[in-house]
Parts: C-alpha cells; sequence; structure tokens
C-alpha cells in the first residue's frame, strides 16, 4: 500500500509521513480506522435495545421491530449486577491504591539507589510476561489455606499484588526522566531519602501516577482468570465474571447481556475520555523503552 | 530507630516488592515445580511422588501438543498482524494534529473494553442465526447458507484472531506512534536538503531508526499473547474438537475442571520453558535483523 503512495508530493506536513501517504489515503485510514473500532460497540448497543426475537433471527444493525428497552430493566432484575459493579469498583481501586503504594517506594530505590542490581527488575518484567495461569493452582490454594477464597478481600490483595509488575514498568521511566540534582539538593538541605520521596520525586512525577494508577485500575476492572477461580458467588463475584451469567432457557439472552455489558464498560470509557493524555503517556513511555 | 531506617532507606523501600514477588511468583513457581513431580488433586495434594510420569505424559499427549501449536501459532499471527497494521497506520497519523488526536482516543477503546464483554458480542458477531456477519454476507448474496464461524474447524481460529486484533492493534499502534515521533528531526531536514527521494528517506532513514523500537514492540506484544485465556473461554471454550484449544485454557481445564493439579504443574513448567526457550531466539533473531538494517 505504501509504495502506491509515494509519487504523492505533500506540499504541508512533515517529511516522515509525507513519504507514505497521500491526505486523501489518510483520511480513507481514518475512516476505515474509526468504522472498526466502533462497529462492534454500535453493535452491542444496538443489540441491546432490540427485542430478544429479533436478535434471535436477524443480526441487521439497526432495530427493525422498534426500540425494545426491556432488556436493560431485566439486565439489573434477572442478574445482581449492581453488586458485581460495586464489587469490581471496590477491588479496582483498593487493589490500584495498594499496587502504587507499594510501586512507587520500589521503583524510586530501583531507579535511583539501583537496588537489586539486574536482577530485581529482570524479576518484576518475568513476573508480568509469565502467563497467570501458571501461577493459578499455588495462588489458588494460598487463598484458601488464608481463608481469603470468595471474598472481596482476597481478590483486593491479589489484584493489588499481579498489577504491582506493571506499576512499576509503567512509572519507571518518569522517574528515570528527573534529573537527580533536585533531589541532591534536598539531601543537602537536611531532607531524608523518604522525606525526598515523599515530598520532592512524588510531586515531580504525579502524571506518571495518576496513568500507572489508571492503567492498574483498568486491568483489575477488566481481569477474568483470576476472579473466575477464587469467586464462587455474588459475595464476590465481579463484573467480567457476572456477565457470564446471562444463560437463559433459550440460550444466552444477548440483549439483556449487552446491556449488562455496556453498564460496565460506560464508565470505562468515560475514564477513558477523561484521562487519555495520560493512557497514552503511560502506556507509550513504559512501551518504546523496552 | 529513625536513623535505623533512613540508614537502609534503599531496602525498605524496596522490602514490600519482594514480600509481593515471593507470594505471587517464587514460592507459587517453587510450589508448581514440587507439585509437578507428585500425583496431586485440588483437594489432596502431595499424594504421592511419581517422578517424571507428568512429564512422560504430557509428551505423549496429543491434546498438549496441539495446544502448544496452537498458542504458538495464535500468537505469532496476531503479533505480526497487528504490528504490521499498527505501523502502517502509525506511519499515516503521525503528523496529523487535529485527526490523530480523535484516531488515539478511538485507539484506545478497544484496549480498556473488558476482554469477556467484547468476547461476548464476538460471539454475536459470529453467530450463524443472529450474527452481524452473516446477516450481511447472506444480503449481500456472497454466502448461500449461514456459517457458524466459531463451531467450524477451519474458522474458528482466525475468528478469534480478528478479535484479537480488533482488541491488540491500537496497541502495536499507539507504541508504533510514540516511536515514530521520537524520531530526530534535523536527519530527516538533512536528508530533505540533499533531495532524497521519499522511498530512500523511508527506507534508508526512517527504517533503521525507528526498526529497534518496532521489533521491541513486537517482543512485547508476542509476549502478552501467548497468555491469552479470556477470548478463548468466552468464544469457543477450546472447541471445535481442540482446534482452538491454547495452553493457558488446556492447563486451566487439566487444573480447575479435571482437578489434576500435579498434571497441570507439569505442564505448566513446560509452557514456562517453552515460552522462554521462544523468546531466547527471538532476541537472538532481534539482533540479526537489527545488524542487517543497518
Amino acid at each position: 500500500m505504501s509504495e502506491q503512495t509515494l509519487p504523492n508530493p505533500m506540499p504541508q506536513g512533515n517529511v516522515v509521513s509525507r513519504i507514505m501517504y497521500s491526505r486523501y489515503t489518510r483520511l480513507i485510514l481514518i475512516l476505515v480506522f474509526a468504522a472498526s473500532v466502533l462497529l462492534p460497540i454500535v453493535f452491542m448497543a444496538t443489540t441491546s435495545i432490540k427485542q430478544p426475537i429479533e436478535i434471535r433471527e436477524s443480526g441487521a444493525i439497526l432495530p427493525t421491530r422498534g426500540i425494545f428497552t426491556e432488556n436493560w430493566g431485566r439486565a439489573f432484575a434477572n442478574v445482581p449486577l449492581v453488586r458485581y459493579l460495586f464489587n469490581s469498583t471496590v477491588v479496582a481501586v483498593t487493589s490500584t491504591l495498594l499496587a502504587l503504594l507499594i510501586a512507587v517506594p520500589a521503583t524510586y530505590s530501583i531507579v535511583r539507589f539501583r537496588t537489586g542490581g539486574m536482577v530485581l527488575p529482570s524479576l518484576i518484567l518475568g513476573t508480568y510476561v509469565m502467563p497467570p495461569i501458571v501461577v493459578s493452582i499455588p495462588i489458588f490454594m494460598m487463598t484458601r489455606i488464608a481463608g481469603l477464597t470468595d471474598t472481596l478481600f482476597g481478590l483486593i490483595l491479589l489484584h493489588g499484588m499481579a498489577n504491582l509488575p506493571v506499576a512499576v514498568w509503567l512509572i519507571d521511566s518518569y522517574i528515570r526522566s528527573l534529573p537527580v540534582e533536585l533531589e541532591q539538593a534536598a539531601w543537602v538541605d537536611g531532607y531524608g531519602r523518604f522525606e525526598t520521596l515523599l515530598k520532592v520525586v512524588i510531586p515531580l512525577i504525579r502524571p506518571g501516577i495518576v496513568s500507572a494508577g489508571m492503567i492498574c485500575m483498568i486491568l483489575s476492572w477488566n481481569e477474568f482468570l483470576f476472579a473466575l477461580i477464587l469467586t464462587y458467588s455474588d459475595v464476590s463475584h465481579t463484573f467480567p465474571i457476572g456477565i457470564s451469567r446471562y444463560e437463559g432457557e433459550h440460550g444466552l439472552q444477548f440483549g439483556e447481556m449487552a446491556a449488562a455489558a455496556l453498564t460496565g464498560i460506560i464508565p470505562i470509557y468515560l475514564i477513558v475520555l477523561f484521562f487519555q493524555r495520560y493512557l497514552v503517556e503511560g502506556l507509550t513511555q513504559g512501551g518504546v523503552r523496552g | 530507630m529513625r536513623a535505623f531506617f533512613e540508614k537502609r532507606a534503599p531496602f525498605v523501600m524496596v522490602f514490600p516488592t519482594l514480600i509481593v514477588l515471593l507470594i505471587i511468583a517464587v514460592v507459587p513457581l517453587i510450589y508448581v515445580l514440587r507439585l509437578s513431580f507428585t500425583e496431586s488433586t485440588l483437594s489432596a495434594p502431595f499424594k504421592a511422588f511419581i517422578g517424571f510420569d507428568n512429564f512422560a505424559r504430557a509428551f505423549s499427549d496429543e491434546t498438549f501438543g496441539r495446544s502448544l501449536v496452537n498458542t504458538l501459532f495464535f500468537a505469532f499471527t496476531v503479533t505480526l498482524l497487528e504490528t504490521l497494521i499498527g505501523f502502517v497506520m502509525a506511519l499515516a497519523f503521525q503528523s496529523e494534529k487535529r485527526l490523530g488526536g480523535v484516531v488515539r482516543t478511538l485507539a484506545l477503546l478497544p484496549l480498556f473494553t473488558p476482554p469477556v464483554a467484547i468476547a461476548m458480542i464476538w460471539r454475536l458477531i459470529y453467530d450463524p442465526n443472529s450474527g452481524l456477519i452473516n446477516h450481511y454476507l447472506n444480503n449481500w448474496g456472497i454466502l448461500e447458507t449461514a456459517v457458524g464461524f466459531l463451531g467450524n474447524p477451519q474458522l474458528a481460529m482466525p475468528a478469534i484472531m480478528l478479535a484479537d486484533i480488533w482488541q491488540w492493534t491500537p496497541f502495536t499502534f499507539l507504541l508504533c506512534l510514540a516511536a515514530l515521533q521520537a524520531l530526530p528531526k534535523s536527519a530527516y531536514e538533512a536528508a530533505n536538503v540533499d533531495g532524497a527521494s521519499n522511498w530512500q528517506i523511508f527506507r534508508r532513514l526512517t527504517l533503521p531508526l525507528v526498526s529497534p523500537a518496532v521489533i521491541v514492540i513486537f517482543l512485547f506484544r508476542f509476549l502478552i499473547a501467548l497468555k491469552v485465556f479470556d477470548l478463548v473461554f468466552i468464544l469457543t471454550y477450546g472447541g471445535p474438537g481442540s482446534v482452538t484449544n491454547v495452553a493457558s485454557f488446556y492447563i486451566y481445564r487439566v487444573g480447575f475442571t479435571q482437578f489434576n493439579t500435579g498434571y497441570a504443574a507439569a505442564l505448566s513448567i513446560l509452557v514456562l520453558l517453552l515460552i522462554s526457550v521462544v523468546t531466547t531466539f527471538m532476541t537472538v533473531g532481534r539482533d540479526l535483523i537489527l545488524k542487517r538494517l543497518n
């Protein structure tokens, strides 16, 4: 594709992309991209307002037999959706605070004082890269021995710990970019190591903490495997487990399920819209460094 | 007391992290290793020491072999396509000011949609009777009969891959975009003055400069793709047959639905070994590619 669009000289724009695409190609690409991203989401939205019979018979994207809002009522009535959303919120927020509380000082220590040398950073990255299923059996056993299966507290601890490597990895580049002179000045002024971290470093890396926090929160909100093996009942089921529970006599109740899924997705999308700058920054800062 | 902590501040700061790594990685891995040499169930672990029996069984277990091939095939294919599409799109958008912002916002949506929720929607999209794809392909006369994508041995894996590509291409796109935007402007100005052609600039400047970053993105995404579980669980539950059975899902089945934790532990160890070997090979491959480009 790129070679065909080569001969188009672009009067404006910077050289790097001028090479590759004409203005029209870019507009078409944007449209195709937007359509492919939005199609499944729009289909979910329209499915949530289609009649169950229509859902079973036709895959048209728009409802043809009028709008049927009852799916939304049933989504809340047939399954304790509010409970699941509440559980997910508690777990996501608390586990994120836990992860940040542990990750920020650790990252600072690893970057600034090279604590743990080469071993600790690789251990942290290795933990992140390892498929969670590999440790699922011992995690299950430990949770059971601690009496924390089917409790929110157990899931909070687990998500907090599981997201710790992600948080460290995301905050790392922010601390790395700080000039060490600021901290040295603080030390000269009689600040201790902890005071410096608290009063100098943390205020400066706040954007990094926000983006790491947002990403951890969303990861926890979306997490499936551990929620699946550690929760058995409505007491601790989270939203991802909850939406797989719309099986009815006629198979999966897609209309209700779509309504429920949207209810859980909308808060995430709001966070994405409000914090997009932080999210993009966090993802890319951590990502390209390797 | 204060002085004691202050003196050991670097260690005190990482101490909680060490504990966490012990709990979620080190101890579990030792446990899994021990478990793999025993006959164990979920309710009665360490029933008997059986040496390498679990491993021997794994090597003659066709379903396991199939799941490994599936995992590698899945991870490699989606990573390749996602990196390719992401890179091409990043080239297109990296100098867009206004529209670029819109595209970046849009890109975040699939990435942060709960995989379970989106898998449910893809299930409906692929459905033979009420699916979106069948509806339009039938209406436009491209298909005569309804196709059950997820129940079809040839189509089930590509169907899962498409859902994955939808979710993860934004990730490679955003990272490629950042890599392109970090390129030094001065090199391009010099090339422009020298009257280099567009293709020359791309081939001799952009590609060598950006490829180290793109290869890191590829490797990183590949390692995440090897963990695939949610999509398979919701879309096909490993079926039809074991066409879409991937390693994570198979270990889950053995450990948590058949309760054979000893065998699941052995499978886990083998999967970890395989991942380490593949990662080493890919790192070596990365160095070779970089050498050729420069």
